[in-house]
């Protein structure tokens, strides 16, 4: 049973009944031999397929296949050889010609011959295992017309020696080439390769390997980068107008890696023209070109970044660490933002807005802003400058761009916090001397804070303007209660929170009589509505405006501090004071006195005191007068303390060791966090957990975090394990 | 039916059959015939001369050509072939490839 399923059912083909001349298979052959030099001559339109059709059907019905493959092999090659001769006799140009048009006849006859001698395809081919017609046709062509000894070299040199014309610049036949290489193509993948793919990808390897040789001498880098990029788009259009498409990829190769790859180095560090003076000089084109070629070989675009970050780093660090720029944070913060603008549109022009260039900015902002350790400081400064004056006449949309830019920077702040000190700072000078400009400029500044570093961080600022509207709504309630004091002097008091504002040591001055008696009134009306509190005055913040007349009758107002108020309302009832008798009346300190003495007598257009000796500094015999000759155009006249708009270094110690000590318990906290959900941990981790968990804040010191981890046990939180000395337990 | 359209199909004993080109394109060796890219006589004449196939038999293949074009439409009926003929009818199937 099995052995009958296994047999496949077949019906032999009907004996004819014709008995078979012995002539028969030679006669019939020769009406096919015939037919077949027809059809190489062109002369097929006479002849009948159906007849041909049926002497090869009989032919290979009567087993006579074997005799009719074999003389189609043996008549096929004989024609082949013939061509063979007409092809190899073309001279000069005409040898690409011919060859074509003798393909294109061979192509057309064994079409032909295929199609007649289909019945053998059909049935004797499969049978014995031999080459179709139309592929044994490719083969006889290959082995008698392309590989023959006498047109293989030829032909692979006219077409390398047409391609080096194109090269060159002259105009060749590209239909003709296309015609040529599409045969090689059809004679099978291999035949392209060998006779000619490979072949000419060496010839071009080493082309350009001598072309770069030679323009790398003699051109500057952006020129040369043009030129690469000019060849590899010839390739390009090379490989789509007469190339198979899958060398597209391996010329490509050979281009980069000659002009590109090999040079890779030496370009991007080449003098005058390099990378480093494409950035120098905004050449948006060129180094966009550099990003396009470089892209294509392994290393290219990490040797380019590798230069952007050194030399940004290099320059980032001039620009932090140049002691001629500190000078005026509002320029340094400016020229940060100019840098960082710089390189922006560079990454976004030219770099495709490619994200590791990205990452590589930010890491070296990160890198050198941190380098100066004023940083923080300047970058509040900055704010500072644009929310008292700078944002004049700018429109909203350009006010939120730059508070966007200095966000930006803040985000490559190690040292959140001392930020955070800085702009509290500042932000209370701006409230308290009502200098700010914009509200809503000031708002969405922490609004933008808040979303960066969280709740916690902007808490206290908040608190800062809540303070502001609550002591608004206070001094109208007091002056409503008080009726009878419209006509003296006016008293504007603000209520602050303790905590939320900059801790300033609580100095008291003596105000003047008239002050001192209204502040003693708002003191009663504010804690007969709010029991249970404490005011104490900081008259170190405040301002006044006061009247004044001078020598020949005319008056000004004058726009002074508190401390600068209780010592023109001295004047009042004296010629000439003493800077001892100034000191003993008012007990302003020392430092504070001399400024606000100086911003009065010595400066020109706002000396509305006069000083013996006449002299820069104030020295603590000197004696003031009223300057009677004091003139201004103004009727208003705006004295301004002589304030160091940068803190001096021992105020910048003091605020640095404030920063430490605010530090302190943030790390204690975030210890014992962490090891209240760990249990038990040992040292490098906490100190890694620690340093992640205030990252956002700032960057902890190892050697701290284990002066408080020490701090920790002493007070019983922790302990150390006792076999493993480096784990720490949590005690709950 | 336009003359570029159908094909003459002449048996042995010259009986004429005109039938749609593409009726007869069922046939792989018609087809070739009609398709080489030579001039072959029946490519210029339209019309294809059998000498070995009976009327009978062309009639037959004929029709089939017609059926099965149906038949590749979606017509699904039967096709009926006399006991008699079909020994010839399947040598001619195998000459024409069909």
């Amino acid at each position: 049973m099995s052995n009958q399923k296994k047999r496949n059912f077949q019906i032999e083909a009907f004996k004819h009944r014709v008995v078979v001349d012995p002539k028969y298979a030679d006669k019939t052959w020769k009406v096919l031999e015939h037919a077949i030099h027809e059809i190489y001559n062109h002369n097929a339109s006479g002849l009948s397929f159906e007849e041909l059709y049926r002497n090869a059907y009989n032919m290979v019905l009567h087993k006579f296949g074997e005799k009719l493959y074999s003389g189609l092999v043996t008549t096929m090659t004989s024609h082949l050889k013939e061509i063979s001769k007409s092809i190899e006799a073309a001279q000069g140009g005409m040898f690409l010609e011919e060859m074509n048009r003798k393909w294109t006849d061979h192509n057309k006859a064994l079409q032909m011959i295929r199609d007649i001698l289909m019945y053998m395809d059909r049935t004797y081919i499969p049978s014995t295992q031999k080459t179709p017609v139309h592929e044994l046709g490719l083969n006889l062509w290959r082995d008698n017309i392309i590989r023959s000894s006498k047109i293989q070299t030829r032909l692979l040199n006219t077409l390398l020696e047409l391609v080096l014309r194109e090269r060159t610049g002259e105009v060749i036949n590209r239909g003709l080439m296309r015609n040529i290489i599409k045969m090689l193509m059809d004679l099978g993948p291999s035949v392209y390769q060998e006779d000619f793919e490979n072949p000419f990808l060496e010839v071009s390897a080493e082309f350009y390997r001598g072309e770069s040789q030679k323009f790398i001498e003699c051109c500057d880098c952006g020129d040369y980068l043009k030129k690469a990029e000019r060849r590899l788009n010839e390739e390009l259009d090379r490989v789509t107008h007469y190339l198979d498409a899958r060398s597209e990829a391996k010329i490509t190769n050979v281009v980069e890696k000659e002009m590109i790859a090999n040079h890779m180095l030496r370009l991007v560090h080449m003098d005058n023209s390099g990378l480093v003076n494409m950035l120098l000089d905004d050449k948006y084109e060129d180094l966009g070109r550099m990003y396009n070629l470089f892209r294509r070989v392994s290393n290219g675009l990490s040797t380019i970044r590798e230069v952007m970050t050194s030399h940004l780093r290099e320059t980032g660090k001039q620009l932090v660490t140049d002691p001629e720029r500190l000078k005026d944070p509002v320029e340094f913060v400016q020229r940060l933002l100019d840098e960082k603008d710089k390189y922006d549109s560079i990454i976004r022009l030219s770099f495709s807005n490619d994200k590791t260039f990205l990452n590589a900015l930010n890491s070296s902002f990160e890198f050198f802003i941190n380098l100066n350790n004023r940083s923080p400081e300047f970058i509040s400064l900055f704010v500072d400058d644009k929310l008292r004056k700078g944002l004049k006449g700018v429109s909203e949309e350009d006010v939120e761009i730059i508070l966007d830019k200095v966000m930006m920077l803040f985000r490559y702040l190690q040292e959140k916090d001392v930020f955070e000190k800085y702009y509290k700072q500042h932000l209370a000078k701006r409230l308290l001397s009502g200098k700010t400009v914009s509200d809503d400029a000031e708002r969405s500044l922490i609004v933008k804070l808040k979303t960066e570093c969280g709740y916690q961080f902007t808490s206290k600022l908040e608190g800062m303007f809540t303070d502001m509207k609550t002591s608004q709504d206070t001094m109208q309630g007091f002056y409503a209660s008080h009726p009878e004091l419209g006509d003296g002097p006016t008293l504007t008091v603000q209520v602050l929170t303790t905590g939320s504002w900059p801790t300033q040591p609580s100095v008291t001055c003596n105000l003047p009589s008239e002050m001192s008696a209204l502040c003693e009134k708002f003191r009663s009306y504010y804690l007969g509505t709010h029991t249970g509190r404490r005011l104490s005055w900081q008259t170190n913040m405040g301002t006044a405006d006061i009247k004044a007349s001078f020598g020949k009758g005319q008056k000004h107002e004058l726009n002074v501090s508190t401390y600068q108020m209780c010592v023109l309302m001295l004047f009042n009832n004296a010629e000439r004071l003493s800077y001892k008798e100034i000191e003993q009346a008012t007990e302003i300190p020392t430092v504070d006195l001399k400024r606000c003495l100086q911003s009065m007598a010595c400066v020109k257009g706002k000396n509305v005191l006069r000083k013996e000796p006449m002299s820069k500094d104030i020295g603590e015999d000197d004696a003031f007068f009223v300057n009677d000759k004091f003139t201004s155009k103004l009727y208003k006249v705006k004295i301004g303390t002589v304030v160091a708009q940068k803190e001096s270094e021992p105020e910048k110690q003091e605020t640095r060791q404030r920063v430490e000590e605010d530090r302190k318990p943030q790390i204690e906290a975030a210890i014992v966090r962490i090891m209240k959900s760990r249990r038990a941990l040992d040292h490098n981790n906490i100190i890694s957990e620690v340093t992640k968990q205030l990252q956002s804040r700032f960057l902890a010191n190892p050697t701290e975090i284990k002066k408080r981890i020490e701090s920790l046990i002493e007070r019983d939180f922790l302990e150390r394990d006792s076999i493993d000395r480096k784990l720490y337990r949590y005690l709950a | 039916m336009r003359k570029e359209e159908t094909v003459k199909l002449i048996s042995a004993e010259g009986f004429e059959f005109v039938i749609h080109k593409d009726a007869a394109m069922v046939s792989q060796t018609i087809r070739n015939m009609l398709t080489s890219p030579g001039s072959f006589a029946e490519t210029e004449h339209g019309e294809v001369t059998f000498p070995e196939i009976s009327t009978t038999i062309l009639e037959k293949i004929c029709k089939y050509f017609y059926w099965n074009l149906q038949y590749a439409s979606g017509k699904q009926t039967e096709f009926h072939i006399e006991p008699e003929l079909v020994l010839e009818l399947m040598m001619a199937a195998n000459y024409l490839h069909t």
